[in-house]
């Protein structure tokens, strides 16, 4: 137990602190704003790719995908150092965090660098079609068929809270191959590209504002998929889903600790009682910090424990949420204003993060509700942590 | 930073419980509180193991870990008085044999003959009926006193295995010779990380009492612990049992490394463990349901023991207050 790191994890720190000194794009140049979570910018993507090429964006990936094989402890570290910043490294975090992620462990080759590198590279931009009107928690009871027809799967079905599809070039699709088999046993993954004949996109607004559209409907009539786009093995898509969410988490609750780290660090408490909350929002994030980085510890030395992580996101989404909660109230009229800020503005960063608090705290229901809510991670908590006995 | 034990450290966590395990069972804190059974075995035990050795500030981990497992087992002995409350207070007076406590309020030094005169009461002194010795904090400095020159009065607290008393001093003669070079403030960082290292453990005490209990009582053909409304009340309590344990073990290598963030990091455990022992209390007698309430069931000296180091050394919200100051002082 240490409160510092070692010198070669100190070095690795100065060395992307000096990259980022000297490459990160200007205020003028950033003018263009990110619209949804698949939509990137010129400069953005030119500013992605430079961290690739260099070895920056993903520093724990070889470097012919944008890393440099760095260790855990250094892969937190880069984060660490873009969340002080309030950098953000790339404005289509689920094609760069989940789709190719999961293509680099499940995709062949061939995939890896007709899609991943090209994602990495913000050539193009991915989303990711996990859930449908009827599978949301209970994602393996998804509908979207996909029949092989010769070399091709045809695919029929919904889609939904499918984030920037309708910017997006391709699609990452969890679809079900084999109807007869019990319901996590017939599901496939397939490379959608979005201009397919049959793809459409519709994209919906979410509750904080009626022209904040980055939520989808996605629907497939007939699209025709060449065989080549199936990722893994046919009917292994529980497995690509559970690795590419499952290896995400060890470093996933870093997001709600910057989160909210801005969340403390933009509340201003004035009365007593602003201040009892206050201290409770900075021992919530000190705690989330400590115990992630007992489980990067424990990752570091090759003792993945997923269900543990349920606990950071638990503690990580309902702290900045209560946060966000908090410091709304304590703003009081002002923070009726659709257009107050709430932060500086930062160029590097998403635009939502310095809007008003009811649009902060709005939004932090995305930590609840994506990516497993609170109650599902209750429920892996007591069943795979605490060992309480299935209904 | 690499917020997790090293190897030694879980050896060395790994040996305290099966040592308590073995020396303090359930069956020895009630015989404690039902029959008057006597304590002092387990302490001396403690002794013989090293445990009152650790007054290093390097030692702090260790030292958070013996406090922790103590915690768990409702530990009946003066151990965390003597380690958390007295050492701190008086370096230079090391005693691994004999146990002490602090008295920090009720007590005024007045100069007399080239010494001083300690005059006055203090009350709830955590172990101060059976202490050996007493660091008394006075305007003129801190002075160790042996038991034999006060009177102590023990007091019935609502934790039955808690040793509280009312201490008076009747006009004690001390010299420089008594008095410590000790560091008050860093002694209070101690107190109440020893403390919240203790609640700390007594919550997951009761959580796994609640866990044990919930797998095996069953109601409409199932096991309740199979019902989301406890799974959820249990996932609760596991998650504030690892914030406060995380801020707890914090506050100890804060003090082990001499980090200015000590202050801070003490109030974070003691406030966290505190709210932790507010859920837990709650959450564990409700799971319980009626077997919960009674004197036969063990949950009692748990839930009691974290409610009870809730009421010492300032409560949550007292800690919180002083978080929400120091934290714009200090960089976490």
């Amino acid at each position: 137990m240490r409160l510092t790191f070692d010198t070669d994890v100190e070095t690795f720190r100065a060395e992307f602190a000096a990259f980022l000194e000297a490459n990160l794009p200007t205020e003028a140049e950033a003018a263009e704003r990110p619209r949804s979570s698949a939509h990137i910018p010129a400069w953005a993507r030119r500013w992605q790719r430079l961290q690739f090429d260099q070895g920056w964006l993903l520093p724990g990936n070889p470097p012919e995908f944008g890393g440099r094989r760095a260790s855990v402890i250094q892969q937190y570290v880069h984060l660490e150092e873009l969340s002080r910043r309030r950098i953000c490294h790339s404005y289509n975090p689920q094609g760069v965090g989940i789709i190719a992620a999961s293509l680099l462990s499940f995709g062949t080759d061939e995939q890896k660098h007709r899609w991943a590198v090209p994602v990495l590279r913000a050539e193009i931009t991915a989303a990711l079609g996990m859930s449908e009107p009827g599978a949301g928690s209970d994602l393996a009871s998804l509908r979207t068929r996909a029949e092989r027809d010769g070399d091709h799967f045809v695919v029929n079905g919904q889609k939904v809270w499918t984030s920037g599809a309708h910017d997006a070039d391709v699609l990452l699709t969890f679809v079900r191959t084999d109807p007869d088999a019990p319901k996590h046993k017939g599901i496939s993954v397939l490379l959608i590209p979005t201009d397919t004949p049959g793809v459409t996109r519709r994209p919906f607004a979410s509750y904080t504002a009626a022209d904040d559209k980055d939520f989808n409907e996605v629907f497939f009539e007939d699209v025709r998929v060449p065989a080549g786009h199936l990722v893994g093995p046919l009917n292994q898509g529980w497995r690509v889903a559970s690795g590419s969410l499952g290896h995400e988490r060890t470093l996933m609750w870093l997001g709600e600790a910057e989160r909210m780290a801005r969340a403390v660090g933009d509340f201003r408490p004035a009365t007593p009682l602003q201040k009892d909350w206050y201290a409770t929002l900075v021992m919530d994030l000190q705690a989330l910090r400590l115990l992630g980085s007992a489980a990067l510890a424990r990752a570091a030395r090759g003792e993945q424990d997923v269900p543990a992580l349920s606990v950071l996101k638990v503690l990580g989404s309902e702290g900045s949420q209560r946060a966000l909660e908090r410091a709304l109230e304590a703003a009081g009229p002002d923070g009726l204003d659709m257009s107050a800020t709430t932060a500086p503005y930062h160029h590097m960063g998403f635009d939502d993060d310095c809007r008003g608090w009811f649009n902060r705290y709005a939004r932090s229901f995305g930590g609840t509700i994506a990516g497993g809510t609170s109650e599902i991670q209750r429920g892996i908590i007591a069943e795979r942590v605490l060992g309480l006995p299935r209904r | 930073m690499l917020f997790e034990f090293d190897a030694e450290q879980r050896l060395w966590q790994d040996t305290v419980r099966k040592a308590l395990l073995k020396e303090c069972p359930p069956a020895l804190v009630r015989g404690i509180v039902d029959d008057g059974a006597d304590a002092a075995p387990l302490w001396r035990v403690c002794t013989d193991l090293g445990w009152t050795e650790l007054t290093d500030p390097a030692d702090m981990v260790e030292l958070a870990i013996v406090l922790e497992e103590l915690g768990r087992v409702t530990d009946p002995t003066p151990f965390l008085a003597t380690m958390s409350r007295f050492a701190p207070l008086a370096p230079g007076f090391d005693d691994p044999r004999q146990s002490g406590t602090a008295v920090h309020t009720g007590v005024t030094a007045r100069p007399a003959d080239g010494g001083w005169l300690l005059e006055g009461t203090a009350r709830h002194v955590l172990d101060g009926d059976r202490a050996d010795r007493l660091a008394v904090v006075t305007g003129a400095g801190v002075f160790v006193v042996p038991a034999t020159e006060v009177t102590a009065v023990r007091v019935a607290a609502f934790d039955p295995v808690l040793h509280l008393a009312e201490v008076t001093f009747p006009g004690v003669r001390v010299t420089e010779w008594s008095r410590t070079t000790a560091d008050p403030e860093r002694a209070r960082h101690l107190a109440v990380t020893g403390m919240a290292l203790t609640m700390v453990g007594a919550c997951r005490r009761a959580l796994e009492m609640v866990l044990d209990h919930v797998r095996v009582r069953r109601q409409f053909d199932a096991p309740i612990g199979s019902f989301q409304a406890v799974q959820h009340k249990a996932a609760d309590m596991h998650v504030a049992v690892e914030r406060a344990r995380a801020l707890a073990y914090f506050a100890a290598l804060t003090i082990a490394e001499n980090d200015p963030r000590r202050r801070l990091a003490a109030s974070m455990a003691k406030a966290a463990a505190g709210e932790c022992q507010a859920l837990v209390f709650r959450n564990a007698v409700q799971l319980f349901g009626a077997m919960g309430h009674t004197w036969e069931n063990d949950l009692q000296f748990a839930v009691k023991r974290a409610k009870a180091g809730e009421l010492m050394l300032g409560g949550a919200a007292e800690h919180r207050a002083l978080i929400a100051e120091e934290c714009r002082a200090t960089d976490l």
